[in-house]
């Protein structure tokens, strides 16, 4: 069984309360784990973000666009947007190691991504951002 | 987001609902970090309530904790749910904050010794 979600987000704050009860809804529907749900949202809640933060130089008008694809428990997805080429891939990892004093502020959202995302990749084609991902839910 | 405060002696507590994240962070940011300007506050987080939180959140929380140690105050954050426990492992934050299980741990933590 195939489960496809195609989501349109505008790219303001209103994007991250609209991409929650939207996953929900999809996590509900094909029932899946809530553990996972909550992992999606949050990389792809930190990828919104960062495009609404960076990527234009006025968000207003922008749309950014979300498909998955959930299919023998592996779920497929691509986040794509049209601002100005941005790799948040290449963002510095942090470091986990450092006290309170030297720890630095900022750069754990990309790090999320990384760490519960299976696959991550980012690509710049036809003037447009693109990030794809894969979450192994299942086996 | 929603945010209410309560105290205990001269403790202040701070205790967001629902989801922390880059769109809520500024409010939450703007109450906490206003209990530490120009003093040594002790602060307590209770996340007994929260559901969410991103890394604009955490920001907000590592702001404050470094703040707290600059001035000699206190930061101990307490009532994580499972959820929100493993997006602070993730972080790393679990091993350079305070964190309690309960709210009466967090006082007594708080509590000048």
């Amino acid at each position: 069984m195939t489960a496809r979600l195609d989501l349109e987000l505008a790219a303001d704050p209103s994007a991250l309360a609209r991409l929650a009860t939207t996953l929900e809804t999809f996590g509900e529907a094909n029932d899946l784990p809530t553990q996972a749900v909550l992992h999606l949202n949050l990389c792809l809640d930190e990828l919104i973000t960062n495009i609404i933060s960076y990527a234009y130089e006025a968000p207003a008008g922008h749309r950014i666009q979300l498909d998955l694809v959930l299919e023998g428990g592996l779920l497929r997805g691509e986040l794509t947007d049209d601002g100005r080429p941005f790799n948040p891939l290449q963002a510095p990892a942090p470091d986990l190691d450092a006290d309170l004093d030297q720890r630095r502020i900022g750069g754990l959202g990309i790090h999320f991504v990384k760490t519960l995302m299976d696959h991550v990749d980012y690509r710049r084609q036809a003037g447009l951002n693109r990030v794809t991902f894969q979450k192994r839910l299942s086996g | 987001m929603n945010l209410r405060t309560d105290t205990s002696g001269d403790i202040e507590i701070l205790i967001p609902s629902g989801r922390l994240d880059s769109t809520t962070a500024p409010t939450f940011e703007k109450a906490l970090l206003a209990y530490f300007e120009g003093r040594p506050a002790r602060v307590l987080v209770d996340f007994d309530e929260l559901e969410y939180i991103s890394s604009a959140g955490l920001r907000v929380i590592l702001m404050a904790a470094k703040r707290a140690k600059q001035s000699g105050g206190g930061f101990v954050l307490c009532g994580l749910h499972e959820n929100i426990r493993e997006v602070f492992e993730i972080s790393g934050f679990l091993s350079i904050l305070n964190v309690s299980d309960g709210r009466d741990e967090a006082l007594a933590r708080l509590a000048p010794t």
